[in-house]
Formats: structure tokens, C-alpha cells, sequence
């Protein structure tokens, strides 16, 4: 007897991931034979809108681009403006950079654990994480006025200079996520439910990893050791010690784990900077923003953020607002032609599981 | 170590001009690479860019339009995860009917970046196949990100104000008639100069 095969549409509104869009599957039972991304939800033209506004009006854009971690946008945004120009950076600014970018890393994994674990239907996990995420959000709203969005980190340094007391706070804060860690150990990694969820589930393989465009936490969970912060290094992360982790297995649970590691990196990354910053200014000021033209030229930046490698690639014609910006994200290959052909032959319960876990984020898709 | 990375950089573009017609190439600075190739060119650049040269992992492709030249200009961008150099080709079509070859046969991902630069600014792919619709829905104006595509313009003909915003009127000259009262020059107000 021949199966019926059926199509159920995905979203665009569902738990699985930050934002909306849409997986139309083909499925036969319960498994999935054909899945296909649609998106367009949220398609605000950012790329459009910043041919139209001077350099500095687009950067309050790009911090839109990506909800749970929009840092990443900033950095890349003025790092390209920087580069073309020829602006030179204090560094100050740029170890100020760097911790905020790391604080950002760690907030977006804090959420991740609880997107990860609710498409398993541990719900636990989630509110405890996004609710430790809030000391982190604190420590944004103390050093730039905004929780989500922070819009400081902009062209030739960040916005103001850490406040009084900053420091000692952010430690505060880094001793209790780390404490935390070991609680979401148990709650999570020990868990048998969420162990039997992601082991052996959404495989990527790894002779292929590098070739389709794989990148972040999904390609060292395929045990490539591959990191812009190392690879590429900008800022000042060539100044700090660390190590990007690695592990065989492509699944779930490898992702998982390379996450759970990378928090525990970026704490000591954290501390690493603030012990490191040196005094001295934290901005190159610009010129006059409405008559401030950059030379012709372009660029193409990367950063490494939570998700993976996020790329700005900026064109400038010499004038007073940007030729082109077009921003890459992560997502852009992951959710779109990885997630559709890792999602063949898997479960339709495991499908926003395998979204999550891959760091599918739509408005990166569509700008 | 500058001077390793920069031989290999130098070696990749001597080889690639031994076998193919290069327009014009550089070394931007240390890590990047760039080439200008004819489109006909774009398909064998790639292809030995990844099998010989190791440039395996393609990292992005982008559009610019040079509306005052009527060309688009596409760039692809490789990174090559051995040596840490991005390689850059870009090659130029006219902004009329342009035609380029499809590269989904040699990294599938850019079937997902063809499909946006063919609903965005309009040049075809040879053979290119997927949806033809990618993030628009039923569009059937001039492609968005085209630079003459004026988007204030469209929105005004393509959606009305609310009952009473009819005049649709910045908020400072609306003030500024009300209160009869010139508002400063915010530029020149806030110049650093």
C-alpha cells in the first residue's frame, strides 16, 4: 500500500525559533520526506532603507536585524565603515568592543537554552535561563540605556565610557551564570528526556560541513575547529587567551555541548578584557554626521557571533550614505538550505527541535 | 608571517591569471584577494578557485547597482578555511537584461543568494531552479533594491493615510505652522564643527 503523503505549513508563527517563518513540509506519517523555507514575514528592508540614510542614521537600523543578538550587527556595521574609511579605533574601545560582544554571546545562549529545551517540552530550563539572561540585560541597560537593543557600539568606538562601579558588577554577574551553569547542567544535559531528544538527531556531516556553508556552534559540533575570533581575528581577540572548542558528532546534542562550553568561555573571556582594558579614550569622534562622506570603497567584515559567522559586506560610492550594505547572517545558510535538506527523513516533532538548534533567525534571513 | 601570507596570496593570483583573463586584480590588504572577471569567466574561476586552490567554503555573494554605469556589479566571496584569505570575484552585467551563469552546482547555498539577486534587482540565472519567489509575495512592480526603485514614492501611491493624516506632513512643519515659529537648524544646532 502506497503512503499518502501530506503538507502541513510550519509557521510562520511557532515556537521553534525567534521570529516568523514558515517550513512548508511533505510528510509521510510522521516523517518528513520534502521540507522548503518560506519567508517574506518579516522582510522590513533595512538594506533598502540605508542606501537612503547617512552613515551614522544607519546604525541605529542594523541593531534590528537580529532580536536575540544584535551586537554583532553593530560591531560588523562600524568595522566596515571603519575600514573603508581608514578610522582608527582606541583600544579602549575595542577591549569595550569585545566584552560587550561576549556579554551579548552569553545572553543569546542563556535564551538558546530556553528555546532548545521548550521545543523539547522542558519548560523548566527556559525560565530559568531567560531569568538569569536578566542580570545580563541589566548590565546592558547600566552601560548603554537599552536592554535589547543597544546601539552602542558605533563607527570610531562605543558610545560612553563604562560607568562607575561596572566592573565590579559584570564580575558579580560572571560568578553567578557560572554557579548557574552547573544547575542547568542537571536540569539539562543530565536530563535522560533531552538526551534521548538530541542524540542522533539532525546530522550534519562533517565532509560537507565547510563546503555548505556551515559556520558557528553547528560546524564545531561537526569537530572543525573553525572560529572567526581565531581564524580571522578582529578587535583585540588575538590579545586574549582562549580556545575554541570542538567535538565530533554533527547532532543535536553536539551543538548542545559546544554551547554549554562556549558560555563558560566567554565568561573567562570577560574577565580576561576587563582585567586587560586599558585606560584612555573610547571614541575617534567623527566628523559633523550630515556632511561626513567616507571615500569609495568596500569591505566585507565578520564577527563571530552566537550563531555562527555574521559578514557585512558595504560599498561606498564616496558620498554621505552607503552605496550598499547587505548583511549576512548565519541563518541565511542554515535556515534555509541546510534546514531543508537536513530535515528529510526526520520526525515532524523534531523539527522546530533541529530549527533551534541550528540558530535559525528569519529577520537575519530577510533583512 | 605577513610575508607568507601575502606569497600565497600573490601565488593564487599569478596562477589564476596563467589560465584565465583577468580584467583587473589586487591585493587590498593582507587576508583579501580580488579579481574582475567577465561573466563567462565566473564558472571556471570558481570551480578551479575550489578545487585547486582550496577556497572550499563559499561566504557570500552580493549586488551592487551602478545605475550611472547601467550595470549591476556581483560579487562572490570565498574563504579558503587553510590559508585565512577571502578571494573576492566580481564581475559586471548590464542593468537591462542581465544574464549570469548559476553556481548552485557548485555550492548549493547560492541557489538561496541567486534566488534573492534575481527578485531584488532582476538579473536572471542561467538554469536557475527554485521558487521564483523568494521574500517578495505577488510583487509585480520594478524589482525593490534597484537604486531608481524609490520607495517613498511607491508607498505613497500604494497606500493611503489614516482619516485625518491625509496631508501626511512632517511633524516639524506641522508644528511650525501651528506655533508660527521657526524651528532651528538641528544640523547646524548640533554640528561639532
Amino acid at each position: 500500500m502506497r503512503e499518502k503523503t501530506t503538507t502541513l505549513y510550519l509557521g510562520p508563527q511557532h515556537p521553534g525559533i525567534t521570529g516568523n517563518m514558515m517550513v512548508k513540509l511533505q510528510v509521510q506519517g510522521d516523517t518528513v520526506v520534502k521540507a522548503e523555507t518560506h519567508v517574506g514575514y518579516l522582510h522590513r528592508g533595512f538594506e533598502k532603507l540605508m542606501e537612503r540614510r547617512n552613515w551614522l542614521q544607519s546604525f541605529t537600523i542594523v541593531c534590528r536585524i537580529c532580536v536575540p543578538e544584535p551586537d554583532p550587527n553593530e560591531e560588523n556595521y562600524s568595522r566596515a565603515v571603519e575600514e573603508i574609511e581608514g578610522r582608527e579605533v582606541p583600544e579602549r574601545a575595542k577591549y569595550i568592543r569585545v566584552m560587550t560582544l561576549e556579554l551579548a554571546r552569553i545572553a543569546t545562549y542563556l535564551l538558546w537554552y530556553g528555546g532548545q529545551s521548550g521545543s523539547a517540552g522542558l519548560y523548566t530550563m527556559g525560565q530559568w535561563s531567560v531569568g538569569d539572561r536578566n542580570y545580563i540585560l541589566d548590565l546592558f541597560e547600566d552601560l548603554t540605556g537599552g536592554r535589547i537593543y543597544h546601539m552602542y557600539i558605533w563607527p570610531g568606538g562605543v558610545r560612553r565610557d563604562l560607568p562607575k562601579g561596572f566592573k565590579d558588577k559584570v564580575l558579580r554577574t560572571m560568578d553567578y551564570i557560572e554557579k548557574r551553569l552547573d544547575d542547568y547542567d542537571k536540569l539539562l544535559f543530565e536530563n535522560s528526556i533531552f538526551q534521548k531528544r538530541a542524540k542522533g538527531v539532525g546530522i550534519i556531516d562533517k565532509n560537507k560541513a565547510l563546503e555548505w556553508g556551515v559556520v558557528g556552534p553547528p560546524l564545531r559540533g561537526c569537530g572543525i575547529k573553525s572560529d572567526v575570533r581565531i581564524d580571522d581575528p578582529y578587535e583585540v581577540y588575538d590579545k586574549l587567551d582562549f580556545e575554541v572548542p570542538a567535538m565530533e558528532g554533527g547532532d543535536v546534542w553536539t551543538r548542545a555541548l559546544i554551547r554549554r562550553f562556549e558560555i563558560r568561555q566567554s565568561i573567562n573571556l570577560v574577565r580576561q578584557v576587563l582585567d586587560k582594558m586599558p585606560g584612555g579614550e573610547y571614541y575617534n569622534k567623527i566628523p559633523n554626521p550630515h556632511k561626513w562622506t567616507i571615500p569609495a570603497g568596500d569591505a566585507f567584515v565578520k564577527t563571530e557571533s552566537a550563531r555562527g559567522e555574521f559578514g557585512y559586506y558595504m560599498v561606498s560610492d564616496g558620498g554621505n550614505k552607503p552605496r550598499r550594505v547587505h548583511v549576512k547572517g548565519p541563518a541565511y545558510v542554515h535556515g534555509v538550505s541546510l534546514l531543508e535538506n537536513l530535515l528529510e527523513g526526520e520526525n515532524i516533532a523534531d523539527v522546530s527541535f533541529i530549527m533551534n538548534s541550528l540558530g535559525t533567525c528569519p529577520p537575519e534571513i530577510e533583512r | 608571517m605577513s610575508e607568507n601570507i601575502l606569497s600565497k596570496e600573490q601565488l593564487l593570483l599569478d596562477l589564476l591569471k596563467k589560465k584565465f583573463i583577468i580584467n583587473e586584480s589586487s591585493i587590498k590588504r593582507a587576508k583579501r584577494v580580488e579579481v574582475k572577471v567577465d561573466p563567462k569567466e565566473i564558472i571556471p574561476v570558481l570551480l578551479y578557485a575550489k578545487e585547486n586552490s582550496r577556497y572550499i567554503s563559499f561566504a557570500h555573494m552580493s549586488c551592487v547597482d551602478w545605475i550611472e554605469d547601467g550595470e549591476f556589479e556581483v560579487v562572490y566571496i570565498l574563504w579558503n578555511p587553510e590559508d585565512k584569505i577571502n578571494f573576492f570575484v566580481k564581475t559586471r552585467v548590464s542593468r537591462d537584461n542581465g544574464v549570469l551563469p548559476n553556481i548552485d552546482f557548485i555550492w548549493r547555498q547560492a541557489n538561496t543568494y541567486e534566488r534573492e539577486i534575481r527578485e531584488m534587482f532582476g538579473i536572471q540565472f542561467e538554469g536557475l531552479i527554485g521558487r521564483q519567489e523568494f521574500i517578495l509575495e505577488d510583487w509585480e512592480h520594478m524589482p525593490p533594491m534597484r537604486r531608481d526603485f524609490d520607495t517613498a514614492e511607491f508607498v505613497k501611491k500604494t497606500y493611503f493615510n489614516r482619516p485625518g493624516r491625509e496631508d501626511a506632513k512632517d511633524v516639524r512643519e506641522f508644528v511650525q505652522e501651528r506655533t508660527d515659529e521657526e524651528l532651528p537648524d538641528f544640523a547646524k544646532k548640533y554640528s561639532r564643527d
